[in-house]
């Protein structure tokens, strides 16, 4: 707030949620330094008061891929330990409070695809992120959740961690090993080069763990509301939103592609205070 | 109540990691695999260790501590003739016979086990393959179902001449084939050198006709008839024209 001829003025500087950056840059690192651990203590050697549990060990999604075989036998398929069941279980709490805030704020895929994504913000400008044709990018949204079908019905069928051969967050932190398969590393790299285009390739149309936590976005407690009586429609919270959500056309949030980043708030890009809020009330 | 970006940080931040303690505090985290393979919960066989939950972290050594099977038959049927097959982990399995055509890993040796004592295992919709050696085993060890004696059948896959593979790289160039697609040609009913009695078994020869021919028990299915001769005194080349005679009437 400035003064100025004796009237309190609000200057607007866009701002960014920057705690969000300094979280993504943790777990990016936690999870590459327990990756490279555990190649060094398979090797013998590596740090021996740090973490060497394999990236199967800590995805969450490992646990979504076990469930059915758990499920039905008590047992877990290879390579999947009890932690993903555990991670499974408190990253689904933490989304039935706050929508996928495991997407925007932990996961280190999508924060290496927003990485890439700043170098096509600074290259297409306003262009950035709008290359789909909307009604085309509307059907490849619901991709993801054939995906996941997919991935459940032959993990399950199979007893075997099948999509580890085209998972590109496995092969993100295991590229220099010869556990992963050539299929996951072009499965990275065509992801990295389209996130040159559009942020977050592989959130939007292909995570099948998006999709699971997607669903949450449906009936959390916590939601993006957007406030009608002071709104002043400018679209800057739509043009932020990484997930190409049209916010300043809804009153609450409850789009299955939301990822709880808090761009498009009050906080950040919104110009105007109170008026894109993360709340579990209500809004006027 | 409305939540900004700091404390929603910190909330993510606590939620996961105090999920991680209080799960680590009930015994309920674990990043690795305890060499203990869950129990059967019900049934006849409650409370015996489930081969179904074999890992491929685990080695021979660590089946041999929850199973009734040595490390030295688990080498003996896959074939692995390292110093200690104690230390043999079970994912180099999936290594040595990349190029086989056909998958032989950690279910492999979890059928194995569970067939090998006699527990039961859901083959269901599955294609487990064995190699011959493991097959031999089985067979000559008696305890198998008729069911399970045509699992077997189809989803056995020989070695060719190659040695017992002791390196990946030199286990490369031994292929197997699924028993179903090779040829049981005459051939492979010749008594040589290497014709072990797990062999003459699986071609049909009676293990009672053999027991007569060589006037003892059945010796361990791995054994050759070669050495079987020599640890006993018996001239190989008396030996072989019985079991010849034997062998050729069950050839095909």
């Amino acid at each position: 707030m400035v003064t100025l001829f004796g009237k309190r003025i609000r200057l607007f500087r866009p701002r960014s949620i920057w705690i969000r950056r300094v979280v993504q840059w943790f777990f990016f690192l936690l999870i590459a330094f327990i990756s490279i651990n555990h190649t060094l203590v398979e090797n013998g050697g590596g740090i021996s008061f740090f973490s060497s549990a394999s990236l199967h060990a800590v995805c969450p999604f490992g646990g979504v891929e076990t469930l059915y075989t758990f499920l039905a036998s008590g047992l877990l398929i290879k390579k999947i330990h009890d932690a993903s069941l555990v991670l499974a279980g408190i990253v689904l709490l933490l989304s039935i409070l706050f929508g996928p805030v495991f997407c925007g704020w932990v996961c280190p895929l999508g924060t290496v695809q927003e990485w890439v994504g700043k170098l096509g913000k600074k290259i297409f400008k306003r262009r950035y992120n709008h290359f789909v044709p909307a009604k085309l990018d509307n059907v490849l949204r619901y991709l993801r959740y054939g995906v996941l079908v997919w991935v459940v019905y032959v993990t399950a069928t199979t007893g075997t961690l099948i999509f580890e051969a085209y998972d590109p967050y496995f092969a993100l932190f295991n590229f220099w090993s010869t556990e992963v398969a050539w299929s996951a590393i072009a499965i990275l790299a065509v992801t990295l080069i389209l996130s040159v285009f559009v942020e977050r390739p592989w959130c939007k149309y292909a995570c099948p763990y998006g999709a699971v936590l997607g669903i949450t976005n449906l009936f959390r407690v916590f939601s993006i509301k957007r406030s009608e009586l002071t709104c002043k429609a400018d679209g800057a919270c739509s043009i932020m939103c990484p997930m190409n959500i049209p916010v300043d056309t809804k009153k609450t949030i409850r789009d299955h592609q939301c990822i709880s980043c808090l761009e498009c708030t009050s906080e950040a890009i919104c110009p105007v205070a109170k008026t894109v809020l993360f709340t579990s009330g209500g809004v006027k | 109540m409305t939540m900004t970006s700091k404390p929603l940080a910190a909330i993510v931040l606590v939620v996961i990691f105090g999920g991680i303690l209080f799960s680590s505090a009930m015994g309920w985290w674990a990043t690795t695999s305890t060499k203990e393979p869950v129990t059967f919960t019900e049934g006849e066989f409650a409370g015996e260790a489930n081969p179904a939950d074999i890992r491929g972290s685990y080695t021979f050594g660590d089946i041999s501590k929850s199973f009734d099977v040595t490390p030295e038959v688990l080498a003996q049927a896959f074939d692995i003739t390292e110093s200690d097959p104690a230390a043999f982990a079970v994912k180099e399995l999936e290594t040595i016979y990349a190029d086989s055509g056909v998958e032989i890993g950690t279910t492999s040796v979890r059928l194995f086990v569970a067939y090998y004592i006699g527990l039961p295992f859901d083959t269901t919709g599955q294609e487990i393959y064995l190699p011959q050696s493991a097959a031999d085993i089985l067979l000559a060890k008696g305890n198998l179902t008729p069911e399970q004696v045509a699992y077997l059948e189809q989803y056995t896959a020989t070695l060719g001449e190659s040695a017992p593979v002791t390196e990946p790289q030199s286990a490369a160039e031994a292929t197997p084939i699924p028993a179903e697609t090779s040829s049981t040609t005459s051939e492979e009913y010749i008594i040589k050198g290497k014709t072990t009695f797990g062999e003459l078994i699986t071609w049909g020869v009676p293990q009672e006709v053999i027991e007569q021919i060589i006037g003892a028990p059945l010796p361990d299915p791995a054994m050759t008839v070669k050495d079987f001769a020599s640890a006993n005194g018996l001239d190989f080349e008396t030996l072989k024209p019985a079991l010849q005679a034997e062998a050729d009437k069950v050839k095909p």
